[in-house]
């Protein structure tokens, strides 16, 4: 094996950098906030005295890079905030265990209050898929802390409807490329509970199956992304499947109209699915996304539809 | 890796190392020099599998085997695995037979991201009861993704610029499996099943798919 280790001295699949990005703690040139004993990739469009808008991005583990299309909302008159949330896209990792569902919920609150600039200021969300979820989670804590929110296709704010949401959106053949090419690199890398860089890359090969034309979801491309955040994303669900999480004690508290978004394509996602989801919150704006998939916000076709409905849907509170 | 070092690389892997896959009948193992093996597993994916052993002169029974499978989907040809290596029945007492198999392993993984080619081993031994016209064993084994070459297309530098292509070593996986096998046996052909967990090297953390199973047909010929 000696040929092996004298030409590849030092190239580590678990070394930060090789396989994917550094994140905030180990780049200095990337757009920070520190709050809530962590380190956040963010930034900001927009006057920070306009409406603020803070974009909530999905996974859990995901990251904002393919919710940049709400720039756009910028130039109508919102202050826009993005940010990667705990250990997700470029910001600090952290081990399994000191993540938890409270956090999410606190980072969310330290972030507006890193941004806001008046008390008086209007605060509005738009989450996408667990986003949404997030956002709804933070609505269901502080029922009078926000003025708007905009859902994109959240699998359900009850743990059952989660579930059956991400095993039909998972509903791939046995035999179909795209499973089996999610399948396969199990036993080209491992790495351990901790192991950002390795289980990284990894969950960011999966993205590859967006595109597949039997993926239910109905993206047919795939999203731009920064860095997967495989541990957030394990842990996350282990919390569901431990302790079932409902997010709608408190809703009937949001008398505010809801947007609630959904898409065509999406095969997992059925009507009644947005109906029985959505009807958790008192009073909703129910909106198919035509001609678009799960990710209507990424693509052309989606968005077109999606933003002046959004845009209206803001501008009228 | 510069050519004139890649291929004996390849060469001393080729030829020194073998997991699941191939299940024998050690009872019938005098009975031919040539077997003929196709199998479908669950081998982390859905995998179709055919594989050749030739059954060598030596003091111990001694098989020199090769096997190509490759996964299920709409591009066959873009993931595929080849294990080359030998297996051994060291130990025997009356029925009760123990084997061993050692094999090199080189496998292919390609996806709209990026294509890794990897060199690894896969070392496994079994321990069971043969009979004329059936068998079973447990086995147990561990399967080493050794070095791993990553190519990344365009579209995966398009989200990250900076990725290094190249070879990562040392290892960049590994899985212990344990399982049952069992089959029949009939004049020159045995049916056989392969089963059992899967589990990272952490000892922890399970692949997506945590079980291994296979069912494989052997042809003996002499």
């Amino acid at each position: 094996m000696s040929v092996f280790v004298s030409c590849t001295k030092g190239r580590l699949i678990s070394g930060e950098g090789n396989l994917v990005p550094l994140t905030v703690e180990k780049n200095g040139s990337l757009p920070a906030i520190s709050i809530n004993g962590s380190m956040f990739h963010a930034e900001t469009f927009g006057n920070p005295a306009d409406k603020m808008l803070v974009i909530l991005h999905g996974g859990p583990g995901s990251d904002y890079r393919y919710l940049l299309n709400c720039k756009e909302f910028a130039n109508q008159g919102y202050y826009v905030v993005f940010y990667d949330q705990r250990g997700s896209g470029l910001s600090k990792r952290h081990d399994k265990k000191e993540y938890s569902i409270q956090l999410m919920i606190d980072d969310l609150q330290a972030v507006i209050a890193h941004y806001r600039t008046s008390p008086s200021q209007k605060i509005f969300l738009l989450g996408h898929s667990w986003g949404a979820i997030l956002a709804t989670a933070y609505i269901n804590q502080y029922p009078s802390a926000i003025r708007g929110v905009v859902l994109g296709e959240p699998g359900g704010f009850k743990w059952q409807d989660i579930k059956d949401y991400v095993n039909r959106a998972r509903n791939f053949r046995f035999t179909s490329e795209a499973l089996n090419d999610a399948l396969y690199p199990d036993q080209f890398i491992t790495g351990k509970e901790n192991e950002h860089a390795v289980l990284d890359y990894k969950l960011g090969l999966l993205g590859a199956t967006d595109a597949a034309k039997d993926n239910p979801t109905g993206n047919g491309a795939v999203l731009p992304f920064w860095r997967a955040g495989a541990v957030v994303n394990k842990a996350l669900f282990d919390i569901g499947e431990r302790e079932e999480p409902d997010w709608t004690t408190n809703l009937n508290q949001f008398a505010t109209k809801v947007l609630f978004a959904y898409s065509e394509s999406n095969k997992a996602y059925s009507q009644a699915h947005a109906q029985r989801v959505s009807a958790a919150f008192p009073n909703v704006q129910l909106e198919r996304i035509d001609g678009a998939g799960h990710d209507f916000i990424s693509f052309p076709a989606g968005w077109t539809h999606f933003f002046p409905v959004a845009l209206t849907y803001l501008n009228s509170l | 890796m510069k050519k004139n070092q890649f291929i004996p690389a390849l060469l001393f892997l080729l030829s020194s190392n073998i997991g699941f896959g191939q299940a024998i009948n050690w009872n019938r193992i005098n009975e031919q020099k040539h077997i003929v093996n196709i199998n479908i597993a669950a081998d982390y994916a859905l995998n179709y599998a055919t594989g050749y052993a030739y059954k060598i002169k030596s003091k111990r029974p001694t098989l020199l085997n090769a096997e190509y499978s490759f996964s299920s989907g709409g591009n066959l040809a873009d993931d595929f695995k080849i294990k080359t290596g030998t297996q051994i029945r060291w130990w025997q007492s009356g029925n009760f037979q123990v084997a061993s198999k050692l094999k090199a392993v080189f496998r292919r993984f390609h996806n709209d991201y990026a294509r890794l080619l990897n060199f690894g081993s896969d070392l496994s031994s079994s321990a069971g009861y043969y009979k004329h016209h059936w068998f079973a064993a447990a086995e147990i084994g561990f399967d080493k993704a050794i070095v791993t070459h990553f190519r990344h297309s365009d579209l995966y530098k398009a989200n990250f610029p900076g990725v290094r292509d190249g070879w990562y070593e040392p290892s960049t996986g590994g899985n212990f499996y344990y399982g049952l096998q069992g089959g029949w046996s009939g004049k020159n052909k045995d049916v056989y099943i392969n089963f059992g967990k899967l589990i990272q090297q952490d000892f922890s953390t399970a692949p997506m798919i945590p079980f291994y199973a296979e069912v494989g047909f052997n042809l003996r010929l002499k």
